[in-house]
């Protein structure tokens, strides 16, 4: 997981790299480097964040040249093991985004032939590599490399003797190409580009691309040149700045009501009574469904999660959620089976492979991300998109509240095929659909109080989140939410699975957020809190605003507006969110950048 | 040349509307009125806003992210004391001449151009209002000011006042320092010690400046401004749909078969509309509301995210974002005297004030001028003949 970065036209190439290394630092932070040839090839490289890195670059002249920023997997985080890495005779440089899994065999073989290595990283092959098959042009040995490297890669290399060129390759990682006037750009994603151009082609796996200042030029696997429709990018440069907001995360947690509108405006009717999804997603729908996979990691598995609670209960079709890496290797790939994926980027290894291997079973598969023209979009039989614009902020938070309801409308449409739900129903879902962004502003408005029950949180060292139902995977989200910005200790469990052993962990110095609901389970979660209680930690209870119960058996309550059922869920996970975002800023923690941790994984 | 503009206050005045946003941030014409100021200095050449924000900055802060032509920064000003502290907080951000403005206040492009090339060091827009004892009044000789009188006693004559408008040089905040020490917080005391010290401040008129200060100043303000929102068609427009006048349309909105809109009217994106509805001038209806069928709505300000049930009847009235209405709601219009802070206002034509999130049930009927606070629940077969403060019920 890193982001890497290539330019050639009429600016000072060094200005553009860092700017563009900015924007993909959601990627990785560990280090950074460049590399630019004004007539000889010069590199700069270092540990640290692009934010610090950027005084202490030297200014390089020269108007073509790569960037990268560093996510360690292979190699510890050291100067030698940033990008760019160079070639034996210092001409060649790459940036790389991927894991070479045949680097071991590869370098051996080069060490045989008398190359030496700086570096612990896979990534150094790649330039020598391509110097052991360079002669006199840089492409063909770029051509002849990329068929002896096995796994994923996306890189760039340019050459000294060629100081006009850039050559990319892409396979299972991302890369796209930058269309500008006079210049031309390389890059992991389109925020990077962003403030530069919003025309983009996207390179499949397997090509790889010849880019000079005015022209493109794209081969297939069979080095046969081959054309590309370019694509416009409807994101703003601007979505990627804080707009004021102290970080990305708050921003994009206010974006919230705003985002979920984006998710439904278009495809849910009040007047016709209707939802409306794609034509490709909507006649996948209309088939014979037995049952549903969904696949996912991280954040999205959780929402996927509470979309199994959402789509079982609105369609009665049993649903199976599943981990990627699992199922890409494990699940049963089951044809009568409808298989859903969620990945915010539409570029993670683990979803994409899993994708892969759901397709050439026969599945019909249909995908939500966010982010359109993405490999995930280009693979799956339909796609839903979230909409909800560039999240930069590395936990994610709009992305989550979108991904919910983007399965909700799968379900709902589902229910009209079916006819599983009257149009009373499907009517009085709608209305309570609509009410949802009024239900976050609610809670936006309710961020002070929130910060303040983040003090009974900020000391632990340990939190358990507890709910049932929908609340469950709610709570898991609130746990990872505390633990990925704050370093808490942090757990979520079905409320009643706490009492098969988790209770063992129980201290009085272990405060507990339990989601309470009023549906079927409200006096199994208050008996719950009765148990927990007994053993000393304090409650925050998180609760509707009708509930009077509550107070007797919590220590601190935290309401939520009531919405049917489970609508309720997206203004708890505000609540999950600002209650994460507030622990950790009373603890001083870098909220945008946790520690080890990065946006999109790209590598599995 | 940079801008300075004060967004911080939270506008008493205009309450319950100002309860869940800012003032600045209430639209007009479906825009907030910020976002005026905001254009009016962009294209008057201003590379750079600095923006002073305070009460519910995240409001502003999250609606302006996408906001494009010019660097916008902000600062708080966690007390909103007076304009000249809110002023203060900008400093470390001016260090060459730069103009400052109020964020509640409707101006036009050209007089903030005659303001920035104005030579002298410091000058301020002036203006003729025939309420002046609202305002800083202003006494001038050949253009230079002699005086300001900060709200002067009932006088109903034409006066010159302050717009609250101008431009400085980095000096003044010297100024504002030793007026702040002395514990007097406002931009006006600021600027009569100015001319004490000998400063020589120009004025210069403007010409199209509209103050908010009361809500009823709204619904005039929307006319005046709706009248300047050029026809566009987005969304889809169903068969047998009659739109006559200027009509502007967001995308993803669906006007339904038999709607009859007469223009000046804008209706925002993601709206649904009618079957058989009627909207007639001069209407603002914001983002992702629903009008339901068979009924009218004449010269009102609707918000984001309303739901109007069928049947109803909406006349001079400004509803709140969020705020859904069952069927059979009615305001009718008429005359009333309302009453805002102590101030007494006698009105020919003004329907209902709804906050924002209100819940009314069917067959309301809310009496002239009357003024329902936000997330008030009304129960079905009300009239309304006083004032609802907020979170009320009414059974």
């Amino acid at each position: 997981m890193c982001g890497i970065i290539g330019y050639t036209g009429h600016r000072a190439a060094n200005d553009v790299l860092i700017e563009s290394l900015k924007r993909l630092e959601y990627r990785g932070y560990d280090s950074a480097g460049i590399g630019i040839i004004d007539e000889k090839l010069q590199t700069f490289k270092d540990v640290g964040e692009i934010e610090a890195l950027q005084y202490t670059i030297p200014k390089i002249k020269g108007n073509i040249g790569i960037g990268h920023t560093r996510w360690a997997t292979h190699g510890k985080v050291s100067k030698e093991n940033a990008h760019p890495h160079l070639s034996c005779d210092k001409k060649i440089a790459i940036v790389h985004n991927g894991i070479i899994e045949n680097f071991r065999v590869l370098r051996e073989e080069l060490e045989a032939k008398g190359h030496t290595f700086t570096s612990q990283t896979d990534s150094e092959i790649i330039a020598h590599l391509i110097e052991d098959e360079y002669k006199g042009n840089l492409e063909k040995a770029v051509f002849s490399s990329i068929k002896k490297i096995k796994g994923s890669f996306a890189f760039v290399a340019i050459c000294e003797d060629e100081p006009e060129k850039l050559v990319g390759a892409r396979n299972e990682s991302p890369l796209i190409i930058g269309v500008g006037d006079n210049e031309n750009f390389l890059a992991s994603d389109v925020t990077a580009l962003l403030k530069f151009t919003n025309r983009v082609l996207y390179l499949d796996d397997g090509e790889f691309c010849i880019v000079t200042k005015d022209s493109i030029h794209i081969f297939d696997k069979s080095d046969a040149e081959i054309q590309k429709e370019e694509n416009i990018i409807e994101w703003d440069f601007n979505d990627a700045k804080k707009s004021g907001f102290p970080h990305f995360m708050l921003k994009e947690i206010y974006e919230q009501s705003d985002s979920v509108q984006r998710v439904l405006r278009g495809r849910v009717s009040e007047i016709d009574r209707s939802i409306e999804l794609p034509d490709k997603v909507e006649s996948l729908l209309n088939d014979t469904i037995d049952s549903i996979h969904i696949v996912a990691c991280g954040t999205s598995l959780y929402s996927g999660m509470v979309g199994k609670y959402l789509i079982e209960k609105i369609t009665n079709i049993p649903v199976f959620v599943e981990i990627s890496s699992e199922y890409r290797y494990f699940g049963t790939k089951d044809r009568s089976s409808l298989v859903v994926f969620i990945t915010q980027s539409g570029e993670t290894a683990d979803t994409l492979g899993a994708l892969k291997k759901a397709k050439n079973a026969g599945s019909r598969t249909i995908v939500v991300t966010n982010v359109i023209g993405s490999t995930a979009t280009r693979i799956a039989d339909g796609f839903v998109l979230t909409q909800c614009g560039p999240e930069i902020g590395v936990a994610a938070t709009k992305t989550f509240t979108s991904q919910m309801l983007s399965l909700l409308l799968i379900a709902l449409k589902i229910a009209t095929i079916r006819k599983e739900l009257g149009s009373d129903e499907i009517y009085s879902y709608i209305r309570n659909l609509k009410d949802i962004p009024r239900q976050i502003r609610q809670v936006l408005a309710q961020s002070d109080k929130i910060a303040d029950m983040a003090k009974h949180l900020k000391d632990a060292t340990s939190v358990f989140f507890i709910g049932r139902g929908v609340n469950y995977p709610l709570s898991l989200e609130g746990a990872l939410k505390l633990k990925e910005i704050s370093y808490i200790h942090a757990e979520g469990f079905a409320a009643g699975e706490i009492k098969h052993g988790p209770f063992a962990l129980l201290t009085k110095d272990t405060p507990v957020v339990a989601i309470v609901t009023r549906d079927a389970t409200y006096d199994k979660i208050i008996s719950n809190i009765g148990e927990i209680k007994a053993r000393g930690p304090q409650v925050i209870a998180i609760a509707d605003e009708k509930d009077t119960e509550i107070e007797k058996h919590a220590d601190f309550v935290l309401r939520f507006p009531t919405n049917t059922g489970l609508l309720s869920c997206v203004s708890i996970t505000v609540i999950l969110q600002l209650l994460a975002y507030h622990v950790a800023k009373l603890r001083g923690c870098s909220i945008d950048k946790p520690r080890n941790l990065a946006k999109s994984v790209t590598v599995e | 040349m940079k801008a300075v503009i004060l967004a911080a206050g939270e506008g008493r005045r205009l309450r319950p509307l100002t309860e869940t946003m800012p003032k600045v941030m209430l639209p007009v014409a479906n825009k907030p009125v910020l976002e005026y100021v905001f254009d009016a200095v962009k294209n008057s050449g201003i590379d750079e806003i600095v923006v002073v924000v305070g009460y519910k900055k995240e409001v502003i802060m999250e609606y302006f992210k996408e906001y494009e032509g010019v660097d916008v920064i902000y600062v708080v000003q966690d007390k909103q004391l007076g304009t000249a502290h809110a002023l203060l907080q900008a400093k470390k951000h001016i260090n060459e001449p730069f103009i400052v403005l109020s964020g509640d206040n409707i101006i036009d492009q050209k007089s903030i151009s005659k303001l920035i090339h104005n030579e002298s060091e410091y000058s301020m827009l002036v203006k003729e209002t025939p309420y002046p004892s609202k305002y800083g009044v202003v006494t001038a000789e050949k253009n230079i000011l002699k005086e300001l009188v900060e709200k002067p006693p009932n006088e109903n004559l034409k006066r010159f006042v302050s717009t609250g408008i101008y431009k400085f040089s980095p000096s003044i905040f010297n100024t504002i320092e030793n007026v702040i020490s002395l514990g007097d917080y406002s931009l006006s005391s600021v600027i009569q010690s100015a001319i004490e010290q000998g400063k020589k401040i120009s004025t210069i008129l403007a010409d199209l400046w509209m103050d908010i200060a009361y809500p009823w100043d709204f619904l005039s303000i929307n006319e005046t401004m709706a009248h300047s929102v050029p026809s566009s068609l987005g969304g889809s427009i169903e068969k047998g749909v009659t739109l006559k006048g200027r009509v502007s349309i967001g995308n993803n909105t669906t006007i339904y078969s038999g709607c009859y809109i007469v223009g000046p009217v804008i209706i925002g994106d993601g709206c649904e509309i009618g079957p058989n509805a009627c909207i007639f001038p001069s209407t603002a209806i914001g983002d992702n509301s629903v009008i339901h069928p068979f009924s009218e709505i004449r010269n009102s300000i609707i918000m984001s995210d309303v739901h109007i049930g069928s049947n109803s009847f909406i006349s001079h009235c400004i509803i709140g974002r969020g705020s859904t209405m069952k069927h059979n709601f009615s305001s009718t219009a008429g005359k009333s005297t309302m009453e805002v802070e102590g101030e007494f206002k006698k009105l020919e034509d003004i329907g209902a004030i709804v906050g924002a999130d209100c819940s009314i049930g069917s067959h309301v009927v809310i009496d002239p001028g009357k003024i329902i606070g936000t997330r008030c629940t009304l129960g079905s077969m009300n009239r309304i003949i006083k004032n609802v403060s907020s979170n009320s019920k009414v059974m």
